[in-house]
């Protein structure tokens, strides 16, 4: 698969920022040459086979790699799993979020497995069992103090574990993981023809069949990292074993006898599921845009709507190979209702805020309460979307017509106290009115949500924010216009946008360099005379998107370059800072000007770090959500 | 032949009277139409022709080739004078070709190439017409270096002037910028619901049940978010913050840590409001405020400025049972003072420059934050090239602040 060249710089810097320069030398030669064999690694990248080998195994066991075996040679070939790399760089993200819904415990074994890449259950086990013994042991926290373990016993990491997995944001590792999307799909091809038509395919009946087998015999490959999964919800619910771990939590003495779930094979072994993790993220992301257009309140809900929807959603895209070809009860989007978001909203949440009180009196029961049964059709956004805007109401429009003050004069009257499940719904139908479609009004107090449609919104809003910052509210408005009406000539987009010319020339003209805005020319005759030739000012919508990501990747490779120069700096006070009598101890033990060096490298390396992070928000809105 | 000169003078006045009752000066009358009439007797064709051309040539009637063949229309008494009044022919011509251009006027270019015509000769014509009071000169906003004429009874239309957002030729931005300001204002403050935030604010236990049937000067007044103890303390519930399963804290810390002090802010109306102000009802508004005294906007101006408030991304229609309201995005973070009052508040010596004082700044994204966001030679930075990372000033003033002014390039 193709990868644009700033990402493939970004994934080999962070490489090498985390792992090592050797590592990344292999990846970066991987990139270049894309899928290549040891002896071939050595060959290009210049390095000791003996030392490709050390780079391949680091590059492997975090899952950065994927390798097939060439029937003719039979030596094993490598090739990047660039998507694994750049999620690297959400690790924070993912361990804020796994803190903030499972607790530290959670946070703590998914650090781990970051930092291991992929484990057996049985290390995980043994290095925290080791952990514990040390802490437990009293003869060695003589003069020191004890740490404070987050994780207390075998019986907590079980339950962690557990429930980390049933939440997808872990899986298993099983012999297909290190094959590629390309190499499995080629494999089920094989498996397929092989089974089902064994003497070759006629007709179009034919065709379909084999693609249905195919997408079903990927699904298969696909479902195999969940078998984790599948064989705890045998053993019973969650719940049971949450029991027991809080019962071992409050006697305070971990019993050691505890052991792990029959079901968690000890040699099995696990990794993150970032797909999973990014479906968690995108709900975070989302609850943050209600935030911003509805307020927080709302925003409480909205969280708490989607935590529901999203619990059995694997991942943010659908395949397009494996999901379109299900059936049509399979893919039917799941819903929820008042009641069933209502039992998850904590009480002490006043449901009461966050929207305005007004008389139920200037309030259309029947418009707020109106049911669209049915998911929007695909439509280009901003193309005209008010127009398509179902009109079937006959509607109570002349009562509207008391107006503006009734609220006035009305807004003294008490407002009728509302039942809970009342407010959550307002909230709820608020949310539903609301013009990105943030939720659907399926049915009687039924709730969904079309993410298609509204990341769409969202990331056009996106776009909407950097172009008005790039280009100021004219060029948002310009865009926008634009974006609306197709294609325009000057004089058009002069009288839309009530701007005089020379701003309009010097706005557009800005946002053809930016690259938000782009001229078509249209000849009248076939001289094509420029004087005479219509232009056209048009907005790509999908060209800004991707000119963007590629900006947003190149800024992370230069925050990452720009960190490497200033490591490059102090290295000296770095080196000086790693001894081992000063590490810990840097304020007592650097000179000053050492220290003041020190500490500003390390606020810049923040500050880089975190402005990488914020980019990444916008590039996981932009591609991945 | 003296009789019948009578009784054709008789006939012409008959017929232009009669014309003149059926129709505006714009209505073409073939000659059916004139027949049926019942003007001229026995439907007499020969008659009707002699009829209609002393009319003519008193220009009272004005010719015209239509597909369907000749038809006429009548021309007041009053405008048929000042043609007759004029000296010569040309004049006459000129005087016709503008007299048709209407509202719109005509270039003076075009006028000589219909006409055809030398150039002095031309001049001089128009000359004799602007001296009578006949014609006048104009601008159109279209084309502002062209020279037009128009009747000088006539008003520029105002695809000539550019209605109403023009002044003398020019588009009136701070005009425009004023009004919109005023619009949004009206938008926001009948789309939005101010809460008082003295829930939230007030200290020494008035909870938000308290305050709730307190009544300020619109609406009731509405906590923000409250805190979590008083929150619970005014419900009465009884569970306490602190046992909350730690499922949700990542969204619940956000609603609960927001204690400000009590500030107006602004909450959204609930789903289904039926008074979003509708381009008629900013019209009105505008109207009755008597802002424009000397232009009058007709609801098709006020929808323009309302798109641009829709472009801006300021304003967002809502259909309620097929009403068209608007109301203004991203509400919470509106400023609840109007644009003026912040402007008035506004301390220019903070820095800062201010373009608009409408609605809310863009939401920040990383990637306008860091120096490459906005970098003038991001194409060409890369290691190894004149302008890269590692000696890019614009990075070095974002991390070390303003100090560091060395030499920047040294290739």
């Amino acid at each position: 698969m193709a990868v644009i060249k700033e990402k493939a710089e970004f994934c080999t810097l962070l490489v090498d920022e985390l792992y090592g320069q050797l590592p990344a030398r292999v990846y970066a030669t991987l990139f270049q040459r894309g899928k290549l064999s040891t002896r071939l690694i050595s060959q290009f990248s210049k390095l000791s086979p003996r030392q490709v080998k050390n780079g391949l195994c680091v590059l492997q066991q975090h899952n950065l790699l994927f390798y097939s075996i060439d029937a003719n040679s039979g030596e094993a070939e490598y090739s990047v799993n660039h998507e694994y790399a750049y999620n690297l760089v959400r690790a924070g993200k993912i361990l804020e979020m796994v803190d903030n819904s499972y607790g530290p415990a959670g946070r703590d074994v998914m650090q781990n497995l970051l930092l291991l890449g992929q484990t057996r259950i049985s290390d995980l086990v043994a290095a925290y069992q080791a952990k514990i013994n040390l802490a437990n042991d009293e003869n060695a926290w003589l003069n020191d103090k004890k740490p404070d373990l987050v994780i207390k016993s075998k019986a907590q990491l079980n339950s962690v574990l557990c429930r980390l997995i049933e939440a997808e944001l872990i899986d298993v590792v099983h012999s297909k993981t290190f094959k590629s999307v390309h190499e499995i799909e080629k494999q089920v091809h094989k498996e397929v023809m092989e089974f089902y038509f064994p003497n070759g395919m006629k007709g179009t009946k034919a065709k379909i069949e084999f693609e249905q087998k195919v997408a079903e015999g990927l699904r298969k490959v696909r479902e195999e990292s969940k078998t984790l999964k599948r064989k705890l919800a045998q053993n019973g619910g969650a719940s049971k074993r949450r029991k027991l771990a809080v019962g071992n939590e409050t006697n305070g003495a971990p019993e050691e006898e505890e052991d792990l779930d029959p079901a968690l094979d000890p040699r099995q072994v696990i990794r993150i599921n970032y797909e999973k993790c990014i479906v968690e993220l995108r709900s975070r992301r989302l609850v943050q845009y209600v935030n911003d257009t509805l307020g927080e309140t709302t925003g409480y809900v909205y969280g708490q709507l989607l935590k529901q929807l999203t619990k059995n959603t694997p991942r943010c895209r659908p395949d397009p190979l494996m999901d379109t070809l299900m059936s049509d009860e399979e893919k039917q989007t799941p819903s929820v209702t008042t009641n069933e978001i209502l039992d998850k909203v904590k009480t002490s949440i006043d449901l009461t805020l966050g929207i305005g009180k007004i008389p139920s009196k200037s309030i259309s029961k029947t418009a707020a309460e109106r049911l669209t049964p049915l998911a929007p059709r695909d439509k280009i956004p901003f193309m005209n979307q008010d127009d398509s805007d179902d009109d079937d109401e006959d509607g109570d429009y002349s009562d509207s017509d008391e107006e503006m003050d009734t609220k006035k004069e009305n807004g003294d009257a008490p407002v009728a106290r509302m039942s809970r499940p009342e407010q959550l719904r307002q909230h709820l139908l608020r949310l539903a009115e609301s013009q990105p479609g943030f939720v659907r009004h399926c049915g009687e107090d039924e709730w969904t949500i079309d993410f298609k449609p509204l990341m769409e919104n969202l990331r056009a809003t996106e776009l909407d924010s950097i172009i008005e910052q790039t280009s100021g509210r004219q060029g948002l408005r310009l865009t926008r216009i634009l974006r609306t009406k197709g294609k325009l000539g000057e004089q058009a987009l002069q009288s839309l946008s009530l701007m005089r010319k020379v701003d309009l020339q010097q706005k557009m003209l800005e946002m053809r360099l930016a690259g938000f805005a782009h001229t078509q020319e249209v000849p009248r005759d076939n001289k094509a005379d420029p004087k005479k030739s219509i232009f056209l000012w048009y907005c790509d919508t999908e060209q800004a998107y991707s000119s963007l990501i590629a900006k947003c990747y190149a800024t992370m490779v230069h925050c990452l370059q720009v960190l490497e120069v200033r490591r490059q700096k102090e290295k000296d006070v770095l080196s000086l800072a790693k001894r081992t009598n000063v590490k810990g101890k840097e304020k007592d033990m650097m000179r000053d000007e050492s220290y003041a060096r020190f500490a500003k490298f390390l606020k810049d390396e923040r500050l880089l770090m975190a402005e990488i992070m914020r980019i990444d928000d916008t590039l996981a809105l932009l591609q991945d959500f | 032949m003296a009789a019948d000169r009578g009784k054709i003078q008789i006939l012409k006045d008959a017929l232009y009277e009669a014309a003149r009752d059926h129709g505006s000066d714009q209505r073409l009358f073939t000659q059916r139409d004139l027949l049926d009439m019942q003007v001229i007797p026995q439907d007499n064709l020969a008659l009707l022709m002699q009829v209609i051309q002393v009319l003519c040539d008193e220009k009272l009637f004005v010719g015209n080739t239509t597909a369907s063949g000749l038809s006429w229309r009548w021309r007041s008494r009053e405008d048929a004078k000042k043609y007759t009044s004029l000296p010569n022919p040309e004049t006459m011509l000129v005087y016709a070709i503008i007299d048709e251009a209407g509202a719109d006027g005509i270039w003076n270019r075009t006028i000589k190439n219909k006409l055809n015509m030398a150039d002095s000769l031309m001049k001089h014509c128009i000359k004799y017409l602007e001296q009578k009071g006949y014609i006048a000169s104009m601008k159109n906003v279209e084309h502002p270096n062209k020279k037009m004429y128009i009747k000088a009874n006539l008003r520029p239309s105002d695809r000539a002037t550019g209605g109403p957002w023009f002044t003398e030729g020019e588009l009136d931005t701070a005009f425009i910028n004023e009004l919109q300001e005023i619009v949004f204002d009206f938008i926001k403050q009948k789309s939005t619901y101010t809460s008082h935030g003295g829930a939230a604010g007030t200290t020494g236990g008035q909870g938000g049940g308290a305050q709730r049937e307190k009544v300020p000067k619109k609406g009731v007044v509405q906590g923000t978010i409250p805190s979590h103890s008083e929150d619970v303390s005014s419900k009465g519930t009884k569970r306490s913050a602190g046992e909350i399963s730690n499922d949700d804290t990542a969204a619940a810390a956000a609603p609960v840590k927001k204690t400000r002090p009590s500030k107006p802010q602004l909450l959204p109306l609930p789903a289904g409001y039926k008074s979003y102000p509708t381009v008629s009802d900013i019209a009105k508004f505008i109207h009755h405020a008597g802002i424009t005294n000397n232009t009058t906007l007709s609801e098709a101006d006020i929808q323009q400025l309302v798109d641009v408030l829709y472009y801006d991304g300021l304003v967002e229609p809502v259909k309620v049972n097929g009403r068209k309201g608007y109301r203004v995005t991203r509400i919470p973070k509106q400023d609840p003072r109007t644009c003026n009052q912040r402007r008035l508040d506004h301390d220019p010596t903070k820095g800062g420059i201010i373009t608009s004082f409408m609605g809310v700044e863009p939401s920040a994204s990383g990637l306008m934050e860091a120096p490459c966001g906005r970098c003038p030679v991001f194409d060409m930075c890369e290691e190894g090239g004149p302008v890269s990372p590692s000696n890019c000033v614009y990075f070095r003033q974002w991390l070390d602040g303003d100090e560091v002014k060395e030499q920047v390039i040294s290739i």
